[in-house]
C-alpha cells in the first residue's frame, strides 16, 4: 500500500493535468480519482514507471467523459493569453483527436516518445511516424490563409 | 519543427492546482477498496511436461456469424469481455519500390451464453510502419490506395471505419466444420491431459492444437482450467518455454514460442504467446519473423494481438456512434 501511495502522490498532479487538458478542469479531479481507483484495483499490473500506464487509464476515462459532455464544457482556456498562443491552440484544435494527442503528450505532458507510445498502445517506431506527421499537419494548419490573415492583423494592430 | 514543439509547450493550458485535501481524501477511500487478487505466483513451474500426440484437420476459432432468432439481452454480470489491440504489417507498393504499412485496430468482444457482440476496426488506422516507410510513401505521392506486394488486392491507408456484428454461437470451433464444437467450457477438465482429450487431437497438427489451446486461454474459463491449458501448451513438441518476456510497458511475462506456418508475405515465422505469471491471463500473442525479410529485422512482430481486457463485466456492450449492427464492414483491404 505504501508503494501505491507513493506513486499516487507523485503522479497525481500529472494525471490531473492530463485530465484537465483533455476534459476540462471541471471533470479533471473526478477523472483523476477514478484513474487511481482503477489503478488500485489492478495494482498487481502496475509497472515500475507507472505514469504512462496511469495516463493510459485516464485516456480511456477522458474519452468516455468527452462522449457525454458538450463541447463548451471542455473549453475553459483563459481568455488573456497572447495571440500567438491562442493561434497555436486554435490550429491544434483543427487537427484530428489522434494528432492532438500525439503532440500534447510530448509538448504538454513531458513524456518521452516510448512513454507516449505506451499511453497510446503503439510501438515507439509507430509513435515517431505519427508525431512526424502530426507536427507537419500542425505546421500546415498554422499557415492556412485564415491564420495568415489573422497574423497580419495582429502584427499591424 | 523543434521550435514548433517548443511553441506548443508554451501554449499548454494552465495546470490546475492540486487540492491536497481532496487528494488525500481520495487516497484514503481508494486504498480501502478491495483489490484484484493475483493468482498464485510461479504456478507455471508446478506442472510437469506432458507428451502429446500431433495430427491434421483445419480449425477455426469462435465467431461464426450465423444469424439466428433474437434472444433476450444478457442479464447483468454475464458478459465475458475481451478487448484486443491488434496490429499487423503488410508489404505494399510497386514491387520495385515496396514499403511496409501497419494495420492497427481494436476488437471489442462481449460474450454471454450463445450471444456475442463484437466491435471491429475500432480506433483503426493503416499507416506507413516506420519513418523510412513514411518517406517512401511520400515519394510515391502519398497514395490513399496501394497494391499489396505479391497479392491481388489493394490496401486503403488512413482511418478504418468501425463495424459491429452480433452472432449466436458459443464455445470453440474444433474444426473448420462448425458443428464439431466444444460447446461449453464448464465441463472442461482442469488437467492438461483432460483438456487435450476434449480438444480431439486426432488428425490435428501441433500448431493447430496450439491454436486451439490459445483460444481456450483467452476464453471465459476458470483459473485452474487456464493454468492447465497453459501447461498443455507448454508441453507440445517443438514448443520453447520463454521464462522471461520483457513487454513494452515494462511488464514481464512468461510464454511459449512455437514454429508457425508461413503467413502471406512472410516465411520463417514463430508464434509467441505470453501470459501474466501472476494471474495466468494472456497478455499478448504475436507472430515474429525469425529471419530478416522485406527490410524488416529478425524478431520483428509481423502481427500482434494484445489483450487489454479479459474480464467478466456488468457493463453492457458499447457500440460506436453511427454504427449499425451487422451492416457490411468496410475493410481496408479491397478488391482490385
Amino acid at each position: 500500500m505504501e508503494e501505491f501511495s507513493a506513486v499516487y502522490r507523485e503522479c497525481y498532479p500529472r494525471v490531473l493535468a492530463y485530465a484537465a487538458s483533455h476534459a476540462g478542469a471541471r471533470l479533471a479531479e473526478d477523472i483523476t480519482s477514478e484513474t487511481f481507483t482503477i489503478a488500485w484495483r489492478k495494482s498487481g499490473q502496475m509497472p515500475s514507471n507507472a505514469l504512462p500506464w496511469l495516463l493510459g487509464i485516464a485516456r480511456n476515462l477522458v474519452r468516455a467523459a468527452v462522449r457525454q459532455t458538450t463541447h463548451y464544457e471542455l473549453t475553459d482556456f483563459p481568455a488573456d493569453d497572447d495571440f500567438a498562443v491562442i493561434e497555436l491552440r486554435a490550429a491544434l484544435s483543427t487537427l484530428s483527436e489522434a494528432d492532438q494527442e500525439v503532440l500534447t503528450l510530448i509538448a504538454w505532458h513531458g513524456l518521452a516518445a516510448a512513454e507516449a507510445a505506451q499511453v497510446l498502445g503503439c510501438t515507439t517506431a509507430t509513435f515517431f511516424v505519427r508525431l512526424h506527421r502530426a507536427r507537419r499537419r500542425l505546421q500546415a494548419a498554422l499557415w492556412t490563409p485564415k491564420f495568415d490573415r489573422a497574423r497580419e492583423s495582429w502584427k499591424t494592430s | 519543427m523543434e521550435d514548433l514543439m517548443k511553441d506548443l509547450a508554451g501554449a499548454k493550458p494552465p495546470t490546475p492546482e492540486v487540492n491536497q485535501d481532496r487528494m488525500e481524501r481520495d487516497l484514503a477511500r481508494i486504498v480501502a477498496l478491495p483489490r484484484e487478487k493475483p493468482a498464485r505466483k510461479v504456478f507455471v513451474r508446478r506442472f510437469a511436461p506432458l507428451a502429446v500426440v500431433a495430427a491434421v484437420i483445419a480449425l477455426a476459432v469462435v465467431v461464426l456469424p450465423e444469424p439466428s432468432p433474437p434472444v433476450q439481452p444478457a442479464a447483468p454480470g454475464q458478459w465475458w469481455r475481451v478487448l484486443r489491440q491488434q496490429s499487423s504489417l503488410m508489404v505494399v507498393g510497386e514491387p520495385a519500390k515496396p514499403y511496409v504499412v501497419r494495420f492497427d485496430s481494436k476488437t471489442d468482444q462481449w460474450q454471454a451464453g450463445t450471444r456475442e457482440i463484437a466491435v471491429v476496426q475500432k480506433d483503426g488506422e493503416v499507416e506507413p510502419f516506420s519513418p523510412d516507410d513514411d518517406a517512401k510513401w511520400e515519394a510515391a505521392g502519398r497514395p490513399e490506395v496501394v497494391p499489396q506486394v505479391g497479392g491481388s488486392r489493394w490496401v486503403r491507408l488512413g482511418s478504418m471505419v468501425p463495424g459491429a456484428k452480433e452472432s449466436y454461437v458459443s464455445g470453440l470451433s474444433l474444426t473448420s466444420m462448425y458443428w464439431d464444437r466444444l460447446e461449453s467450457f464448464d465441463d472442461l477438465p482442469a488437467d492438461p491431459a483432460g483438456i487435450l482429450e476434449k480438444l480431439k487431437p486426432e488428425g490435428k497438427s501441433t500448431y493447430q492444437l496450439a491454436e486451439l489451446v490459445m483460444a481456450v486461454l483467452v476464453a471465459d474459463v476458470r483459473d485452474d482450467q487456464r493454468r492447465a491449458a497453459f501447461e498443455l501448451l507448454r508441453s507440445f513438441d517443438g514448443v520453447r518455454y520463454l521464462d522471461r518476456v520483457q513487454l513494452r510497458d515494462e511488464r514481464v511475462g512468461v510464454g511459449v514460442a512455437i514454429p508457425a506456418p508461413p503467413q502471406f508475405q512472410f516465411g520463417d515465422v514463430e508464434t509467441q504467446f505470453v501470459i501474466n505469471p501472476d494471474t495466468g491471463k494472456p497478455i499478448v500473442r504475436r507472430n515474429i519473423i525469425t529471419k530478416p525479410q522485406h527490410g524488416l529485422a529478425a524478431s520483428t512482430p509481423i502481427s500482434e494481438e494484445e489483450y487489454l481486457l479479459l474480464e467478466k463485466t456488468n457493463v453492457e456492450p458499447v457500440l460506436p456512434l453511427g454504427v449499425t449492427v451487422n451492416s457490411e464492414v468496410e475493410s481496408p483491404i479491397i478488391e482490385r
